[in-house]
């Protein structure tokens, strides 16, 4: 019995000096650095969000610091053997870095913006049902379902997370929340009001025939998902 | 319209269908798969149990507050730019959504899954008009080519195999036999995404309406509301006027049921929120959203205080997979668009003709009652229903007078009354036994009575009773006895 305390002795110890390190890298805490419990709370919420993705059938890239970000979306693209990629306009990640990126590795990339007229509403259509993926700023993430909330606005499209056959969402690793009622509550019944709202719960999926599970009938077929850790660099 | 509600009888339709032992088998499959995810989805969220009290609750008080809140919902809607029609019958919302298709010139619709515009039958409305009508639903695009009506709320091909629908596929789409699941589907996302480029009209329900903020939420898995209500140019959203909650924090309560209970899931894949026809310089939305609120009968169930909880149900359909009637004889015995125990209950009073017989295809067990995400009574609403049914004086205000019991309602009442004086003294019941034992004996076949002659004839035509067994009901009571003795020892 004497070595079993002994164990969680260590084990304890061993806990508490992870916590007390201020960042991955062990590099002194910058300016920035959130404080240690919020930091702690980021992770849980982070890693449960991860748990319920995976459970619909998403893929979680991890949570990369922005400029991590670029070849966690690089990867993607190579997997999927990507040729054009649509983007929407960041929130609180800049997506310049990684469009340069993906340029730069010879993928075409389409970046929305608001519309005039019906003509560019079609050419809009048009390339987000030929693309092979999109890669757009999620508003929230609900930990407790592994839900992405998307508000739409003219820079970012309602139907990029729903025409391409491949969705890759980033979110910022601050805005994962616990659970829907949060979500709402911090959208705000006033910007859904404004605003076209889809909560996103994974790929889209169908349970039509004998109740059998098949991924991508209209919507996405694939999710992925980065929970960016901002200020990290 | 022949699809508004088809006169037929329930119970000749079910013995139909229980002799199909393929449909039993798949229903079997289906359900049985349905209540395992439910179950396992509730076990690990302990809060289950507290909102689902929440959104009974919040349903309570939005069907208390239904008028003042409908007037809200509307101003809210149309401030938003918004129309909102208000349709007293189905035939009022079909003449709306066809003489809009028609002004605006829209050839093609597509449908986002919609028990509402089963309801009213718009379906053969729009194509009368001209329109080519497209269900985008996986499920209901299976049975719309197969020139059916969907046998389930939220699962309505549930009484196809996918050998069923391989057949079907190749038959009408021209495409090889395939019956793998990701292959049909495969091929229904091709057809189906050319369809939804070119609408011009998308229509669906709504699963939620928030007074509060004029919004619509639509509850969804495939992407099939999402897309009908983005990509068509005139959108039209068609919800029972019962769907009214108020404001935007009830939502999360019910979320948080909704699919626990119709699919075993935490969430849907889709949440959509729609507020409006889209603003200056959006791509996606619609340019005109229409909203027809829809009462068609509704506001008389909320006129009877017994019939009134039926209105709080969400649609989820779990009291289907639960009905050991519905387990048996599958959707379609019902001849209505609504199937199951809530079908039985809503259907007499939204579509009434032979649907008036839906109370009675019920054993009243209450599972229906048990599984429901906000707890409506429906074995009582039943009895309530079977009661009005039979009584003379058909009122309807609840008040009604004793009925005056059919002949054959009347024996069954004597025969349970002889019955409960008999099983008073166990002397008398257990020679009685012994005599009906020895009566059933000569006609036993291979451990079974199945036929007996008349007056029997009635009992033995619907039931097959085990052979009487002697030797083991005296040894059975020596072993009860002995335990007795232990017992008191």
């Amino acid at each position: 019995m004497a070595e079993f305390h002994k164990l969680i002795a260590n084990v304890r110890e061993a806990l508490e000096h992870q916590v007390a390190a201020p960042t991955h890298n062990g590099e002194a805490a910058s300016a920035e650095a959130v404080p240690t419990a919020q930091a702690a709370r980021r992770v849980e919420l982070a890693s449960q969000f991860a748990r319920e993705l995976q459970a619909v059938g998403g893929h979680f890239l991890g949570t990369p610091t922005p400029k991590e970000t670029i070849a966690c979306v690089l990867e993607v693209a190579t997997a999927l053997n990507a040729r054009s990629v649509a983007v929407g306009a960041g929130i609180f990640i800049d997506p310049a870095p990684i469009v340069a990126a993906l340029e730069r590795a010879g993928i075409e990339v389409f970046r929305t913006a608001p519309v005039a007229d019906d003509a560019a509403r079609a050419v809009l259509r048009q390339t987000l049902a030929q693309c092979d993926f999109a890669l757009v700023e999620a508003d929230y993430a609900i930990a407790a379902t592994g839900t992405l909330a998307m508000l739409a606005t003219p820079e970012r499209p309602s139907s990029l997370t729903l025409v391409p056959p491949v969705n890759v969402i980033l979110v910022s690793i601050e805005r994962i929340l616990t659970d829907l009622a949060a979500a709402i509550a911090a959208i705000g019944a006033e910007a859904i009001a404004s605003h076209r709202l889809a909560l996103v719960t994974g790929p889209s999926r169908t349970a039509d025939i004998e109740k059998r599970i098949v991924l991508g009938v209209h919507g996405p077929r694939e999710l992925h998902v980065a929970a960016v850790w901002q200020g990290n660099d | 319209m022949p699809h508004e509600s088809a006169p037929q009888d329930f119970f000749a339709a079910a013995e139909a269908a229980v002799a199909d032992t393929q449909l039993r088998r798949k229903l079997e499959n289906a359900t049985g798969r349905h209540l395992d995810h439910v179950a396992a989805t509730r076990a690990e969220f302990p809060a289950y149990e507290a909102e689902r009290d929440a959104s009974r609750r919040i349903k309570e008080e939005s069907i208390a507050r239904l008028d003042e809140l409908l007037v809200r919902l509307k101003e809210r809607l149309e401030a938003n730019g918004c129309n909102v029609f208000v349709a007293a019958d189905a035939a009022e919302a079909r003449k709306y959504i066809v003489g809009l298709a028609r002004e605006r010139g829209a050839r093609r619709v597509v449908k986002g899954k919609s028990m509402a515009t089963e309801e009213i039958a718009l379906n053969p409305a729009l194509a009368e008009a001209g329109c080519e009508v497209v269900e985008t639903d996986l499920g209901e695009y299976i049975v719309q080519l197969r020139g059916e009506r969907p046998s389930h709320i939220i699962t309505p091909a549930i009484h196809l195999s996918k050998e069923d629908i391989g057949l079907l596929f190749n038959d009408k789409l021209h495409i090889p036999y395939t019956s793998e699941p990701t292959a049909l589907t495969a091929v229904a996302r091709e057809r189906l995404r050319e369809v939804f480029l070119a609408a011009e009209m998308g229509v669906t329900g709504a699963n939620f309406a928030i007074a509060e903020t004029g919004t619509l939420v639509l509850v969804e898995n495939e992407g099939n509301g999402r897309m009908s209500s983005t990509l068509p140019e005139i959108f039209v959203a068609v919800m029972g006027i019962e769907k009214v909650i108020p404001a935007m924090a009830d939502l999360s309560h019910f979320l948080e049921v909704l699919a626990r209970t119709a699919t075993g899931q935490k969430l849907t894949t889709y949440t959509n929120f729609i507020s409006g026809p889209r603003r200056a310089g959006e791509a996606d939305g619609p340019r005109e959203v229409h909203v027809v609120m829809l009462d068609n009968g509704r506001s008389a169930m909320l006129a009877d205080p017994v019939l009134r909880e039926a209105l709080y149900c969400l649609r989820c359909g779990a009291c289907l997979n639960v009905c050991p009637i519905y387990r048996r004889v599958g959707g379609h015995a019902y001849g209505s668009t609504y199937p199951g125990p809530i079908g039985s209950i809503l259907s007499p009073s939204l579509f009434g003709g032979a649907t008036a017989a839906l109370p009675f295809a019920s054993t009243l067990c209450g599972a229906c009652r048990e599984i429901c995400p906000v707890k409506i009574d429906i074995p009582r609403i039943l009895l309530h229903l079977r009661w009005k049914e039979t009584a003379t004086d058909k009122g309807g205000d609840g008040a009604l007078p004793a009925p005056e019991w059919p002949r054959a309602a009347e024996r069954a009442r004597d025969g349970v009354r002889t019955f409960s004086r008999m099983a008073r003294h166990p002397f008398r019941t257990r020679v009685l036994g012994r005599m009906a034992a020895l009566l059933m004996w000569p006609f036993a076949r291979s451990g079974y009575v199945r036929w007996m002659p008349p007056p029997f004839s009635n009992w033995t035509h619907v039931r097959d009773f085990p052979a009487p067994r002697f030797r083991r009901r005296r040894k059975a009571r020596a072993k009860i006895e002995a335990a007795n003795d232990a017992a008191k020892a």
